[in-house]
Formats: structure tokens, C-alpha cells, sequence
């Protein structure tokens, strides 16, 4: 996996480096995925959101195995701190992502942080959340009269070319 | 009671005159737009006393909305002024307890209401009505377009599907035009004229009468007295929907749109000759025209516009 020179020239070492050290790192992500599975969408920095939501999406692979296996039981009660959101993985996440391999989450930009620092900041959330969209819906409607005229005139255009032929 | 005596005087004038000689077309207008008048104001006077209906409205951001409205006198129109101006400026028709209702008929009980607009999940049926009313709007144009020595017969357009590209309008022209052509200078000014009109934003009022008032506004038309009976005995209650726009009375089987100012483009595409009918050579006036909310870009326009010149016929 190559995206970027640096990334190339890290030797593996890809993941950022935050907090005060790799355990206080992982801890802070494990914070953060818990309030991402409590709340389904959540508000962070960008480097932070960017972090979790390799684990988001694995934790998500993990639960799909069933809460009878061993592995996915361990890593649940490893990542989510809160231990009430282990069913809730279990019998609400993994069955709606059951049709799904991958992309479980979407990320978006949010405005640089003003009240603190300049930090970028995101929004990462579980796909199928019960929020209004991130993104505006895009609205298409068949029935509209521009588009019912312009189906007219695509459906004379057919008739035209299949009577040339 | 001016008015009255008026279209009294109006009618005698008429009643002698026409075996004399022919009306000119103003005259045939103020004529029928009088008697329309009056049959307003009579309609009008039926509700001296001012009664309370409520309305209930329905539609995206409405729910719960309960409005206080006069019996009688209140129309859809009243409804969407009390709520916000987008509602105002993008409102079509309504749709009371389930049927199609001008947005400017008076409602005469408490119902439910909802407003609709070109923008709507399904607006099949608003675009079947700024179809028919863009052809009346075209018949009214034809009516104004010639001098007054040649005579102008609006016959019933046919209601041809949105799909069909072009919506018709066909008129009889005075005998003495059958070998004039419509050249693209006469189809640019009908054009403008139908312009005019757009920019004027008139609005299309609605009203229930008798065959026999009917009878009277169209007491000049022959072919229009056909229809007026036709109708009639097609309508169950027996009553029949005549429209003023402007000073322009047309008659209509199916609710119009609210003004003419919805429409944004509008252009006169064709005049395509038909043969001759009963009443003289049949001519159908073609159109295309788009509203405020859905225009198009000029290349996808000229594709429709190059579309609406061939002859629509009746499917």
C-alpha cells in the first residue's frame, strides 16, 4: 500500500502518532469508537476521525463473525469501554451491515476549529444512522415536466433512428 | 346596479344588432366579459353574512396547520398568503379534500388542503393543467393578434399529453386568410404577444355557471354554443367551468393554473393547417412553454422547441 512519497518512506510505520504514547493512543481511540457506537455519529479532529475509522470498520468485520466466537467477543469488549454497547454491536450493527463487505462509515469535512486552535475538524459516522444526511439528496423525479417532455423527445428520437435502420 | 342596467343596455344593442351586421371583437369581448361580471357579482352576493370554515392544511412542513377562512369568499390563494410567500409565488393548484381546485375558487366548506406546485412527487396533474392553460393563453393571443376586420373562432383544443411535446390550440380564421401562411416574423410576434401577457401576470379566475349563462357569454359563437351544450350534458351536475383571463372568457372542462405569470418561456412554434371542417379551414396553433421553476438551457430548449414544430395529433 502506497498513497504518498512519505508514506513510502515511513517503512510501515503509517499510522499517526498522537497522544503521549502508543498506549495512551490506542486508548484515546478506544474512547472515541465507543462514543462513535453509542451515538452513531460523532464530531473530532480530522487525524482523529481518519484514526478510528480503520478500527470502526474492523471492529464492524469482528461482529459479523456472531457474538459466539471467541475473537470477535474479545476485541468487542476490548474496543467499546462502555460494556452495554457490546449487544448493540452485535444485534444492531452487524445485521445492517450484513449485506455490506466494506465501507461501513463516511467521513466528512467540517469548518477548522475556532474556538480553541485552527484544527481541522470531521465528521465520521455509521452508515444507515437515523440522522439527516450529511450530504443533500439528490432529488430526481421522473414525472417533472421538463423530464417528461425531454422522455417525449428521447422516445421520438428512438422511433427516428429505428425507422432509418 | 350600474353595471346591471349596463349589460342590459349591452344586450339590447346586441339583440338588434346581429342580423344587422357583424360585432367587432371588442365589443364581442366586453360583451361576454360583462356578462361574466355580473354573474360573479351575484355569486359573490350570495354570502352577505360572513361565516368561519376551517381549513386544514397538508404538505411538507403544514402538518397541524389549522387556518380560520371566510365561507365563500376565501380561495386556496388566501390560504398560502397566510403561510409564507413561497407558497404564494410557488403554488399551482390545490388539491381540496382529494379534488383539483383552482387557486382562485372560493371554498365553501371546512376541508383539508394542500397546495401544489410543479415541484411535487407526482405533478402529472399540474402539468396537465399548465398544458391546457398555456393552450388558452394561446387562444387568447390569436383572438387579440389580428385586425378587426378578420374574425377569429376558437374551437375546443384538444387535450393532448405533455409528452406529446407541444400543446394546440385550434382556431378558424376568417375565410379570407385560408391562403395565408404563417411566416416566422407572424409567429415571433404571437410570441410577443403571448409575452405581454406573461408579464402582466393575470390571473385565471374561475366560475361555476349554468349552461344558460354560458350560453349568454358565448351568444356571438356558434361553435362555442355547441360546445356549451356538449359540455353540459358530459357534466353530471350540469354545470360548466368558464375562466377569465384578463378580458379574455374561455371555457374549460378541467381546472387551469393559477396565472400566467408561471410560465417563464413560452414561444409559438407552428401553424399548421388542418383542412377544412364544418366551420371553415381548421388551423392548429402549436406551442411550447416552460414554467419559472423548471427552465431549460438554450441548447436543451431549442431541441424541445425544433420537437413542438411538428404537427401533434390527437392520441
Amino acid at each position: 500500500m502506497r498513497l504518498t512519497l512519505q508514506m513510502l518512506i515511513s517503512h510501515g510505520r503509517v499510522a499517526r502518532r498522537m497522544g503521549l504514547g502508543p498506549e495512551s493512543r490506542i486508548n484515546m481511540l478506544r474512547n472515541i469508537l465507543t462514543g462513535l457506537v453509542r451515538h452513531e455519529r460523532i464530531e473530532t479532529t480530522l487525524a482523529r476521525a481518519d484514526e478510528v475509522r480503520f478500527y470502526a470498520e474492523k471492529l464492524i468485520d469482528y461482529a459479523k463473525k456472531g457474538d459466539t466466537d471467541e475473537k470477535a467477543m474479545k476485541m468487542a469488549s476490548f474496543w467499546l469501554t462502555e460494556k452495554d454497547l457490546v449487544p448493540k454491536l452485535f444485534k444492531v450493527l452487524a445485521p445492517r451491515f450484513e449485506t455490506q463487505t466494506n465501507g461501513y462509515t463516511r467521513m466528512a469535512r467540517l469548518p477548522n476549529r475556532t474556538n480553541l486552535d485552527r484544527a481541522k475538524m470531521a465528521v465520521l459516522e455509521y452508515k444507515g444512522n437515523p440522522f439527516p444526511p450529511l450530504y443533500p439528496v439528490k432529488k430526481e423525479n421522473e414525472l417533472t415536466l421538463i423530464n417528461q417532455l425531454l422522455k417525449g423527445y428521447r422516445e421520438d428520437m428512438a422511433q427516428q433512428l429505428a425507422t432509418k435502420a | 346596479m350600474a353595471t346591471k342596467s349596463g349589460c342590459i343596455f349591452i344586450q339590447r344593442r346586441f339583440a338588434s344588432a346581429a342580423a344587422a351586421v357583424r360585432p367587432s371583437a371588442a365589443e364581442v369581448r366586453s360583451h361576454r366579459n360583462a356578462v361574466f361580471l355580473r354573474e360573479q357579482s351575484r355569486q359573490r352576493a350570495l354570502f352577505p353574512r360572513i361565516e368561519k370554515i376551517e381549513v386544514s392544511m397538508q404538505g411538507p412542513g403544514l402538518e397541524g396547520t389549522l387556518l380560520v377562512m371566510n365561507k365563500g369568499m376565501s380561495t386556496p390563494l388566501s390560504c398560502a398568503r397566510h403561510l409564507t410567500e413561497y407558497h404564494v409565488t410557488s403554488s399551482v393548484l390545490a388539491l381540496v379534500d382529494g379534488e383539483l381546485w383552482p387557486l382562485h375558487k372560493p371554498l365553501m366548506d371546512s376541508c383539508a388542503l394542500r397546495l401544489l406546485t410543479f415541484k411535487d412527487r407526482d405533478p402529472t396533474a399540474v402539468n396537465q393543467a399548465f398544458w391546457r392553460s398555456c393552450s388558452a393563453l394561446l387562444g387568447q393571443v390569436l383572438e387579440t393578434a389580428f385586425k378587426d376586420d378578420f374574425t377569429v373562432e376558437l374551437l375546443r383544443s384538444p387535450d393532448v399529453p405533455v409528452t406529446s411535446g407541444a400543446f394546440c390550440c385550434d382556431v378558424v380564421l376568417d375565410p379570407q386568410l385560408d391562403s395565408w401562411a404563417p411566416s416566422q416574423e407572424s409567429l415571433r410576434s404571437l410570441t410577443r404577444g403571448a409575452q405581454l401577457l406573461i408579464h402582466l401576470d393575470l390571473p385565471f379566475e374561475p366560475l361555476d355557471v349554468l349552461p344558460s349563462v354560458a350560453l349568454e357569454v358565448f351568444s356571438h359563437n356558434k361553435c362555442k354554443q355547441e360546445e356549451v351544450v356538449k359540455m353540459a350534458s358530459e357534466n353530471p351536475t350540469g354545470t360548466l367551468q368558464l375562466y377569465r383571463c384578463g378580458d379574455h372568457v374561455l371555457l374549460s372542462s378541467s381546472p387551469l393554473v393559477a396565472r400566467t405569470g408561471l410560465c417563464s418561456q413560452f414561444e409559438v412554434t407552428a401553424l399548421h393547417s388542418l383542412g377544412s371542417g364544418p366551420w371553415g379551414l381548421h388551423r392548429r396553433a402549436q406551442g411550447l412553454s416552460l414554467p419559472t421553476q423548471l427552465q431549460a438551457h438554450h441548447t436543451v430548449w431549442n431541441k424541445l422547441r425544433k420537437r413542438a414544430e411538428k404537427l401533434v395529433r390527437k392520441s
